[in-house]
């Protein structure tokens, strides 16, 4: 009897029933009805230890961290950084979009924060260039998907936990998902720019561009460390210890500076200045990435000391905060959290009901009915996925369907860090298809642009997104690569 | 509906006061989460010594910021859910539906205030938390695992204390006084999308 609680779900889940509420009533009612009371109180006491959870701090962090970065005003910084590498191409802003999100996404973990922060600036910036609004509205809409598939994201954190997987694989196999949807939709662009009629090409000017004192040096010295640190890491050096190791670290960075300064003579003064801007907030994955990856710190660490990173770019490098912007920011940090913590604390105690009721054995014996080729099971699943991802946001999602069709797709031989990329990079562009994904109403708010109109608009980006998907399933090496050589995956 | 008006002046009054300071404890209680969790890498690498508190710590408040927010969320209507069915009814069935739903969870809350309640008197609220001390003037006081349980109690608490008052929001929009229903002290940004 127990097996009906999922059909009792989707049915709460259509009539408009919040998703917390749904996950709660549709096993709490048939325990109930199975007279089994007493399981009830596990289900109230899954909640509670679902939510009480170390790794699931990282949640409010990175939020809180690309709170403070968007409101310290970085994102200007990162429009005109994308603008100097790509602005002078065809169709030049439009391509700018799409490096900014790829940038953004290193800081924020949220399409929703890269639609409203980046279509804010860029939409009106492509109208007054020649552009059509519903082209600006859907390239910003398609572009801000990558924002939850490179790290750090809070979708992969909440999957990794409720899934018992490693966030720092997770975070890892994103990375190249996301950055083949960016070069995606840049080429498309690119191909598409005579039916839109893109602006052409043109040099891109960057007048009264001002870099503080402080901040040159910061960048000054953050460059070189990040480049000595990479030459010293790859570099086939031997094995040192002791005042050598520094020996050879001071040399590296010191091949680094002799890098720029060969590097300086073939740009022009406004191009560095610009970069140079750039480089305390691009700082940010850096610092986390770097974290994890160098054993430094756990992902919830990483999260922290990305907050802490940002506030003092924000008050001191930077100097575009004041205290009084704190509550607000904090507030709205908060807030989000806490219904995503909430959410996944009853995942938690769906997720106990789903193993009592034997769900994904009985859908994995129905599934294997449909086929038994794991190739055309995969397509299968991901267009449920997409269906799924039309409807519904990407961590609840998540959250309902993880522990139902991971257990399945790892017993057929699907790696669980791919089948997670799998999911995570189709749920996440759900939320620029229409009817309703969630980044096309920001988008539509944002330029005051119909919804429909920019559903339509997007159709070409979503195609190139729909192939990484499946060019994503059929070659997991796309998503396992980076963790199989940074051994977080085997 | 001027009976309904009535209780929900009030209620709703209380619902704004107690939320607004829930809001307030959980703004410090997330930038206490940081600093405890800075506190904890500081500690390691440069006094190299792992402390044991601030994960529990930080953890604690954690909790306490969710009990705390997610009431303001679900007045706001910031829980997520599918709206899709609504929007091809009449308003007078969506108004109908959306009463039903507030119903249906009216009734999750209030059993899970009465588990809640037990959990927290219960067994497992008298064991201690592993690392988490208050000074008193006869020593340390080891806190009780009750005090971080209670934090899902007050939420559900609150919830439930919310969910009274967008019932009684929901009858007299049904009974046609939409316009006469107090403000739910939205933030400047979400004016007008109620």
């Amino acid at each position: 009897m127990l097996i009906w609680f999922l059909p009792l779900f989707l049915l709460f889940l259509l009539i408009g029933l919040p998703v917390f509420f749904g996950l709660l009533a549709a096993p709490g009612l048939l325990l109930w009805m199975n007279g089994q009371e007493k399981d009830i109180t596990l289900l109230y006491r899954n909640v509670y230890n679902g939510m009480d959870s170390f790794p699931l701090m990282a949640i409010p962090f990175f939020m809180l961290a690309g709170e403070l970065m968007n409101k310290g005003g970085i994102t200007i910084r990162l429009v005109q950084f994308s603008q100097a590498l790509m602005g002078h191409l065809r169709g030049g802003l439009a391509q700018v979009n799409v490096l900014s999100s790829i940038l953004f996404a290193g800081l924020s973990g949220s399409a929703v924060a890269d639609t409203s922060a980046l279509g804010s600036m860029l939409i009106p910036a492509m109208e007054k260039e020649g552009y059509t609004r519903r082209f600006a509205a859907a390239i910003t809409a398609a572009s801000s998907v990558i924002g939850p598939i490179i790290p750090p994201s809070g979708i992969m954190i909440i999957y990794a936990y409720v899934m018992g997987e490693s966030v720092a694989a997770l975070f890892l196999a994103g990375i190249v998902p996301g950055i083949m949807v960016g070069v995606g939709l840049m080429v498309m662009i690119r191909v598409t720019a005579d039916r839109y009629d893109l602006p052409a090409a043109k040099k891109v000017e960057f007048d009264g561009v001002e870099l503080g004192n402080l901040e040159k040096w910061v960048s000054f010295l953050l460059v070189r460390l990040n480049i000595g640190l990479l030459i010293w890491v790859i570099a086939p050096l031997p094995d040192t210890s002791g005042l050598m190791t520094w020996a050879t670290f001071l040399g590296s960075v010191a091949v680094a500076h002799a890098l720029m300064l060969a590097l300086r003579t073939q740009v022009s003064a406004e191009f560095r200045t610009v970069c140079k801007r750039a480089i305390v907030p691009l700082q940010t994955p850096v610092l986390i990435l770097g974290g994890i990856l160098g054993g430094v710190f756990t992902p919830t660490e990483a999260a922290a000391v990305a907050v802490a990173y940002a506030l003092f770019v924000a008050f001191f490098i930077l100097r575009t905060m004041s205290l009084r912007d704190l509550p607000d920011i904090l507030s709205r940090a908060g807030l989000t959290s806490a219904v995503v913590l909430l959410l996944v604390g009853a995942a938690m105690a769906f997720k106990t009901v789903v193993s009592l009721s034997y769900a994904p054995q009985i859908l994995a014996d129905y599934i294997l009915t449909l086929s038994e080729n794991p190739l055309i099971l995969l397509f299968l699943i991901n267009l449920l996925l997409f269906i799924v991802g039309m409807f519904l946001d990407a961590g609840p999602a998540i959250i309902i369907l993880g522990p139902i069709l991971a257990p399945i797709f790892t017993d057929l031989g699907v790696d669980s860090i791919h089948f997670a990329i799998i999911m995570s990079v189709n749920l996440t562009v759900g939320l620029a298809t229409p009817p309703m994904g969630l980044v096309l109403f920001v988008a539509a708010a944002v330029s005051k642009e119909k919804v429909e109109t920019i559903a339509k608009a997007i159709l070409p980006f979503l195609a190139v997104e729909i192939a990484v998907i499946f060019l994503i399933t059929y070659v997991p090496a796309i998503s396992m690569t980076i963790p199989r050589l940074t051994g977080f995956a085997n | 509906m001027g009976l309904l008006l009535t209780v929900l002046a009030p209620l709703s009054a209380v619902n704004a006061f107690m939320l607004r300071i829930g809001r307030g404890v959980g703004i410090v209680a997330i930038a206490f989460m940081v600093a405890a969790i800075l506190i904890q890498v500081v500690a390691r690498y440069l006094f190299n010594n792992a402390l044991p508190w601030p994960d529990e710590a930080a953890r604690f408040c954690m909790l306490w910021m969710t009990g705390l927010m997610a009431p303001t969320a679900f007045r706001r209507g910031g829980f997520v859910a599918l709206d899709m069915i609504s929007g091809f009814m009449s308003s007078r069935v969506a108004a109908v539906l959306s009463l039903v739903l507030l119903l249906i969870s009216i009734l999750i809350l209030f059993v899970a205030v009465q588990i809640g309640f037990k959990e927290v008197t219960g067994f497992g609220g008298r064991f201690a938390t592993a690392s988490l001390y208050l000074p008193t003037f006869d020593g340390w006081f080891r806190v009780p695992r009750s005090w971080m349980m209670l934090s899902l109690f007050v939420g559900v608490v609150l919830l439930l204390v919310v969910n009274i008052e967008l019932i009684l929001r929901s009858l007299i929009q049904m009974m046609g006084g939409g316009d006469r229903l107090p403000d739910l002290d939205l933030p400047e940004d979400m004016q007008g999308a109620e």
